[in-house]
């Protein structure tokens, strides 16, 4: 498990990662507040579906594309958390198919 | 305000910030334009700002950027951070995206600084989660404070043994040292010695690093070869030789680092001319020494101009800005003379002393040009090397074509994880120098551009006014 | 070195004439300055349509897209083609309407590989579009493959035929003495019996070397690609009154084109993007499709293309010199009619004679027009 050495004082935002709603330090990369919180999970590979993390952690390898508020393939590494952010790892594969929303499909009708 | 000014500047480290601070105090206008929240680039990351109670931990060479940034934040200077930059227009034209929108600037003058990443480390496994790079070690600490207990650090160069002793420091335990660096490397570097003898504090300071893990009871194996991380879906531990043996140490967490390479996305795309720079091994815009690109308007440099470190980053934005003016018309050739004469000699030294580093520390072929087929060379495609061969096989012998018949570097990351390993393939495959067979073509945008954000273009924004610009 | 045929241009339709006179029995080289499938051929969309082709194409592209569905057994290759049926969005009556004239005059031709289909049929295929969308065209054959692939195909399936390709060779001058034409490179010299002119955007250069003048023009139609996104529209998707144009492939990017072009230089083999145009398809698409609003782009570019006036190629035999022959200038639809061309200059080479009727493609069809 990653650790925090963060100096106490820090204020806190509350976001949600994967359902969990947790508090994680102001001004944290996203990437840390999911690490610190065991949500080492950020995508999936996209051709295998293997579970991938983070590997450079400043934004040049594109390994942890996330969700984030509904929106894919956003760097958890280059993102700092903001108050409410809604987080999730990131499961689009080659295999996803689009699900049609309810309205959507109600308007089919 | 005007969204054009005299000289723009991409990248806040401390060849971006001394290139800026250097052209504001001759009167230009400047703007700069960073991707991070906060000035300071990755080596200077947070030191303002940091999480830890006591900084100096990391080290003098990290707590004295403070004063860069700070005067840095103190001068005449358009500062724009978050300030992510997708295109660099051959006529000056800048677009960036910052919360969500595109916004646009124009310069007569440009010096990007786009810094450095770490070499891929392209061995079997080192795509399990798990293994991270020696750089985001320290990232993750300079920035978040955060730390891993247990890790194995592997593979060479001064970074390498710089964040064992941090963590060691800071009483993070460290598993082991697995160190790549090859026998013999006094004989080596021998011909570079005058180059480390004119920089003694950093050779004493590298053997001092090494003394100080030792003593932690860190056990060290060193001339390391063959490394493969052990795992199916996860990092579970790393294998190597030493001395003919074959060993396997446990661990879940693998800290993998061979030295830095240039990140060159952003010159690329450029169509700015490159070499293959033999002693780095790595691609390296062709540059004039004052930094000027093959582009008339365009400088480059820090470590995106060739690896050689934050002080020399730091004489070399000066020189660039110097030359920038110059080109303005602000400052006469003889004065461009004078006062670039004491930098272009500390650059010298530098390169001199880098020479030295770059002999001692060589990342070893078997960890930059796979051996194993089922070593993934792209991490985004997942293309293994025994894939890329199929695909030379097949009349693939250029990055481009290789690129087009097996997706290998065409996914988000462009290529920056796969690039100099296919260059290094394909050579070595048709047994030709590395400079014969090139790079991928690159474009704009350098980042993932939502399609929301694109499709608002028409109405693209300038530059923000200072005044709206968060602290 | 002799050949009986010299092919200027390692393009897909230089790589599949190649395969076709080497099946023929033609000792045949392909010259090619940069390398095969740097071009047009390689980084273009990928579109295999028959769906709204000019009348005058519609023959050869019939017979084309019959042969792309056993192409790879054809050149035991992988070409990546995929029948997935092209859709042309109508937004309202008026769209509607000009559909119905078309089938109409297609059907007086005696073509019925268009089918109109109403709104429900449109949700069914596409359950994703817009809900103003009201109907639209299809067409089932048609669907994609992957430029640089298919190309590759052909360039392999040619070479075990015999042919020979030769990358990073330009051509330097074209002489024809008696029946041998001399075809002199910056590497080296050959003599042939035939040369064929594929040279794509630079095809006027080639032609004039051949006694052929013609208004060829070139530019840089532009693609940007997305990064993967959860399926959701199997057809290719196009519209007749608004400049759409995408396609999702198999592994979930999408592809977004529409003609819009950039800035080429053909001197410099360097393409310049221009956004405003990119961001309109942008935004064309989205509103389409509002699943693309989730959507980044990951990759944007152009590659070089050979235009003609009226926006129909060049194909058949020269008119100023004798064993001298054409196929450029498709004006960005040629990518399909890749597996016939090819077939049909080889017919014309070694029998004088073809079943398709190509007066519409000479090279001197602009010269003859009185204006």
């Amino acid at each position: 498990m990653f650790r925090s050495l963060r100096k106490p004082e820090t204020q806190s935002v509350s976001i949600n990662i994967n359902g969990q709603t947790v508090q994680v330090a102001e001004g944290s990369s996203l990437w840390a507040a999911m690490a610190l919180h065991g949500e080492t999970q950020t995508r999936l590979a996209s051709v295998s579906g293997q579970q991938r993390s983070a590997y450079c952690a400043m934004g040049v390898c594109f390994e942890c594309l996330v969700e984030i508020n509904g929106v894919p393939n956003q760097q958890a590494c280059m993102t700092t958390v903001e108050e409410g952010m809604h987080v999730s790892s990131q499961h689009l594969t080659e295999q996803s198919i689009a699900a049609l929303h309810q309205k959507e499909s109600a308007d089919h009708e | 305000m005007s969204d054009i000014f005299d000289i723009a500047i991409i990248g806040a480290g401390p060849g971006g910030m001394s290139a800026a601070l250097e052209a504001a105090q001759q009167g230009a206008s400047v703007a700069v334009l960073d991707r991070k929240a906060t000035p300071g680039g990755q080596i200077y990351r947070d030191v303002t700002q940091s999480p830890l109670l006591d900084p100096s931990v990391l080290g003098r060479e990290y707590t004295e950027g403070a004063e860069l940034v700070r005067a840095f934040l103190e001068a005449d200077i358009d500062r724009h951070q978050n300030a992510d930059v997708w295109h660099i227009g051959e006529n000056g034209e800048v677009l960036y995206s910052q919360d969500n929108q595109t916004r646009r600037l124009v310069a007569r003058e440009l010096i990007i600084s786009p810094g450095a990443m770490e070499r891929p480390f392209p061995i079997e496994g080192w795509h399990l989660p798990g293994v991270m790079t020696a750089g985001s070690a320290q990232v993750m600490l300079k920035s978040d404070g955060m730390v891993k207990d247990g890790a194995i650090f592997a593979g060479t160069g001064p970074l390498l043994y710089l964040i064992v002793a941090q963590y060691l420091r800071l009483g993070v335990t460290v598993n082991a040292v697995v160190d790549t660096t090859p026998a013999g490397g006094v004989g080596r570097a021998m011909q570079h010695l005058g180059g480390a003898l004119r920089k003694p504090a950093y050779l004493i300071k590298g053997l001092k690093l090494l003394n100080e893990i030792r003593r932690a009871g860190v056990p060290v194996f060193r001339h390391a070869s063959n490394l493969s991380i052990l795992g199916e879906s996860k990092a579970v531990g790393l294998q190597f030789q030493q001395d003919g043996r074959t060993h396997s140490i446990n661990a879940g967490h693998i800290f993998l680092h061979q030295g830095v390479i240039p990140n060159l996305n952003m010159t690329r795309a450029l169509g700015m001319e490159h070499h293959w720079a033999e002693q780095q091994l790595c691609w390296t815009p062709v540059l004039d020494d004052w930094g000027q690109s093959s582009i008339p308007h365009i400088a480059v440099v820090g470590d995106a101009a060739g690896i050689q470190g934050a002080e020399a980053a730091r004489h070399a934005g000066r020189l660039a800005a110097l030359k920038a003016m110059n080109k303005l018309g602000k400052l006469n050739d003889a004065d461009l003379q004078q006062e670039s004469s004491a930098n272009l000699k500390a650059i010298k030294s530098f390169k001199a002393f880098r020479s030295f580093l770059d002999a001692y520390y060589p990342p070893t072929p078997e960890h930059r040009i796979p051996v194993a087929t089922n070593t993934l060379v792209c991490r985004c495609e997942e293309q293994t090397m025994g894939q890329l061969r199929a695909g030379f096989e097949q009349g693939a012998k250029d990055p481009n074509a290789l690129k087009a018949l097996t997706r290998c570097g065409m996914g988000p990351c462009q290529g920056r994880q796969c690039g100099h390993t296919v260059s290094e393939l394909l050579a070595d495959w048709q047994n030709k120098p590395v400079s014969d067979i090139g790079y991928y073509r690159l474009r704009s945008p350098q980042r993932l551009l939502s399609v929301e954000e694109l499709s608002q273009f028409q109405n693209i924004k300038p530059v923000q006014k200072p005044a709206e610009v968060s602290a | 070195m002799n050949f009986d045929a010299i092919i200027i241009g390692g393009g897909i339709h230089g790589s599949a004439t190649a395969y076709y006179l080497a099946k023929a029995g033609l000792k045949t080289l392909v010259l090619e300055k940069d390398y095969v499938g740097r071009h047009a051929s390689g980084v273009n969309a990928g579109g295999v349509r028959l769906l709204g082709r000019d009348f005058a194409e519609v023959p050869l592209s019939k017979e084309a897209m019959s042969r792309w569905q056993t192409l790879d057994d054809e050149l035991d290759g992988d070409t990546g083609f995929r029948r997935r049926s092209l859709i042309n969005i109508a937004i309202d009556d008026a769209d509607m309407s000009k559909i119905q004239t078309r089938i109409n005059s297609l059907a007086g031709l005696g073509y019925n590989h268009e089918v109109q289909i109403d709104q429900q049929e449109l949700r069914e295929r596409l359950p994703h579009v817009a809900h103003n969308c009201v109907g639209g065209v299809v067409s089932e054959q048609d669907g994609y493959a992957i430029p640089y692939k298919a190309t590759t195909a052909f360039r392999r399936a040619a070479e075990r035929l015999g042919a020979t390709f030769h990358e990073g060779e330009t051509l330097a001058n074209l002489r024809q003495i008696g029946d041998t034409w001399q075809v002199r490179t910056d590497k080296a010299t050959y003599d042939a019996g035939t040369v064929i002119n594929c040279s794509g955007a630079w095809a006027d250069k080639t032609a004039m070397m051949m006694g052929d003048n013609t208004p060829l023009s070139h530019s840089a139609p532009m693609l940007m690609i997305t990064a993967r996104m959860p399926h959701f529209a199997g057809p290719v998707v196009g519209a007749i009154s608004r400049q759409l144009s995408f396609k999702q492939f198999e592994n979930g990017t999408v592809l977004i084109g529409g003609g819009a072009k950039g800035f080429a230089d053909r001197d410099s083999n360097h393409t310049t993007l221009d956004y405003k145009k990119l961001a309109l398809a942008a935004e064309t698409t989205k509103t389409f499709f509002p699943i693309m609003k989730t959507a980044v782009i990951n990759r944007m570019w152009a590659g070089l293309e050979a235009y003609m006036p009226d926006n129909l190629p060049v194909i058949g035999a020269g008119v100023n010199a004798r064993n001298a022959y054409h196929a450029f200038g498709f004006s960005a639809h040629g990518f399909q009619l890749g597996p016939v061309v090819g077939d049909v200059l080889t017919q014309l080479i070694t029998t004088g004679k073809t079943n398709f009727d190509l007066n519409p493609f000479r090279i001197d069809r602009f010269e003859r027009k009185v204006l």
